[in-house]
């Protein structure tokens, strides 16, 4: 079964064009470690690319974008992105 | 007779006929909180879950435990069928007599104990609560216990916290809630790590008061100990120098970050929607886990009528009321109906009219604003009854000069599903008094007179009728 993920975004569009972006990816994997967290840098593409894992978009309320992605992880990230907290999460990826 | 911890209260829910058991297997990733979620829908019963895919039986979970009139009065140890506006009054009578907490050496919750370096968070059945959520959510019915930098003060609060990895959890403790203020206010500019320890499956009573709008600077285990008629037996945590209920059946020990972040949210919230909240909140390590040998774990499946519609419905009632007291507004009862999804409340005065329906607003919003609408009605209106409330509102609000508003910045509800995203990000909103009294200056003579058998009947006529209502064998 290949690998999926599901991202959150508050502008989708700026995680396509073929650029490398910062993400914080959820592992659907089935199983109890089912939504677990990891950030990364990666590649976005639609239509997916044969290979790569699934990715599916969400919107800041949930809403699943029913096209499906693929993402090319570059690399893993630490675990958490520098900022004070209740600062902006979205700004903090765009930083990293 | 108040139960003084989960299993005593789920045995009285059982009792009454408001618990039902689920042993066979249910799936945490959605199907769990779904069950509870409909419960919710058409005020069913608590649920207990015995059987959760992927963990071992020795792993339950309970949803939704007060999270109607029924339950709470059990949590009251009142019968069941209490009616809500007893269970108001009981609230603000054991207010009224806060008792402290006493320090015990051990409790349940250190019956099993898992150290910084073994914890995994996802050794624990932590359910999907809604198809969409950021992640699974741990803390929905908790008790989240921080300590002020400066003073002895002590809060407990109920906040929502996600599972992000084995040791990370990301949580939306508002700016605004007493939490965020000692972060913001204490540790940032101090540069001291914080230590927090979210508290899950305590009695009832103890939740309610993390819950519960409560002064700054009060301790809610004060509180806590007087709604139960007895101190809360408190435990030291073993990675910080905080005390939580020894009767917890899970404590997850963490420390917030001063200097990190990540993702958190969206989520079903308690005004019922997922509203886009998400993108500022804290991030906090686990420094350890304690539990009981069997422990449950307690869920509310948040959104329309969940367990915070009736505990906020109680508490922040009770609260407006003693507030609007203290600003000299004549008020003589409130109502929060759950229904509202705690934006809504009903204020009864002895004398309305467009000044004081300002006033109402104004008081209401000095310093957070959680309530976005407030019908101000006369005296003779139940607040408790809906349909006469929402009559009074109808007929009596003028509708070009019975609206008062307060525009705020910075203060604002974040998760009032109306406002726009750029609004939730400066905190901006606004909250409306709308005034179904008469106005104070209409000679009593020119009065409308409501077209009701109490109002529009002489004495004499509306005892015989009840008479005779009650020969035919009417309710």
């Amino acid at each position: 079964m290949p690998q999926e993920y599901e991202t959150f975004a508050r502008d989708s569009a700026h995680l396509f064009g073929g650029k490398e972006v910062v993400m914080t990816l959820r592992d659907l994997t089935p199983g109890r470690r089912k939504y677990r967290g990891i950030n990364v840098r990666g590649v976005v593409s639609r239509p997916p690319r044969p290979g790569e894992a699934v990715l599916w978009i969400r919107s800041v309320v949930g809403n699943r974008d029913p096209a499906p992605c693929s993402v090319r992880i570059v690399e893993e990230l630490p675990e958490t992105f520098q900022g004070l907290p209740y600062s902006d999460f979205f700004e903090a990826m765009q930083r990293a | 007779m108040v139960p003084n911890d989960l299993r005593s209260f789920l045995e009285a829910t059982k009792a009454s006929g408001d618990l039902v058991t689920i042993d066979a297997q249910v799936d945490w990733d959605q199907e769990l909180a779904g069950i509870g979620r409909l419960a919710c829908e058409r005020n069913g019963p608590a649920f207990l879950f015995t059987n959760v895919k992927d963990y071992a039986p020795k792993w339950r979970v309970a949803t939704n435990p007060i999270a109607n009139w029924r339950r709470m009065a059990v949590a009251f140890g009142l019968p069941a069928d209490t009616h809500v506006r007893q269970l108001y009054d009981t609230y603000a009578e054991r207010e009224q007599h806060p008792i402290p907490p006493v320090i015990v050496r051990d409790g349940p919750c250190k019956e099993v104990v898992v150290p910084g370096d073994k914890v995994d968070l996802f050794d624990l059945p932590v359910p999907m609560v809604h198809d969409g959520d950021g992640g699974r959510y741990l803390g929905t019915w908790d008790l989240v216990v921080s300590k002020d930098t400066k003073s002895d003060w002590v809060n407990w609060g109920m906040y929502r916290f996600m599972v992000h990895n084995e040791r990370l959890l990301t949580g939306f403790p508002r700016p605004t809630s007493h939490l965020g203020k000692m972060l913001l206010d204490g540790y940032v500019p101090q540069a001291k790590p914080m230590p927090i320890a979210i508290a899950i499956g305590c009695d009832c009573l103890s939740h309610l008061s993390a819950a519960a709008t409560f002064r700054i600077a009060g301790n809610e285990a004060d509180l806590a100990g007087g709604l139960r008629g007895s101190p809360v037996e408190l435990v030291k945590c073993n990675t910080s120098d905080l005390y939580v209920p020894a009767n917890a059946e899970i404590v997850i020990e963490a420390e917030v970050y001063l200097d990190r972040i990540n993702q958190e949210g969206p989520y079903g919230e308690y005004p019922g929607y997922r509203s886009g909240e998400m993108g500022n909140a804290i991030c906090a390590r686990v420094t350890t886990i304690t539990h009981r040998r069997d422990p449950i774990l307690t869920v509310d499946t948040t959104g329309f009528m969940d367990s915070s519609a009736t505990s906020t419905s109680i508490t922040g009632a009770i609260a407006i009321k003693r507030r609007l007291e203290a600003n000299n507004v004549p008020v003589v009862a409130v109502y929060v109906p759950p229904e509202g999804g705690v934006h809504l409340a009903i204020v009864a005065v002895r004398k309305g009219g467009a000044e004081i329906a300002q006033r109402v607003v104004n008081v209401l919003t000095v310093r957070r604003a959680l309530i976005s609408k407030i019908i101000v009605v006369d005296e003779d209106v139940d607040v408790f009854n809906m349909a006469a409330v929402i009559h009074a509102f109808a007929t009596k609000c003028h509708p070009g000069s019975g609206l008062h508003v307060v525009r705020y910045k910075g203060r604002a509800n974040t998760l009032t599903p109306a406002y726009t995203q750029e609004e939730r990000v400066s905190r901006s909103g606004a909250s409306v008094a709308l005034d179904a009294t008469w106005p104070p200056e209409w000679p009593r003579d020119a009065t409308p007179v409501r077209a009701t058998l109490d109002s529009m009947y002489s004495p004499d006529v509306q005892r015989r009728v009840l008479e005779r209502w009650s020969a035919l064998g009417l309710k």
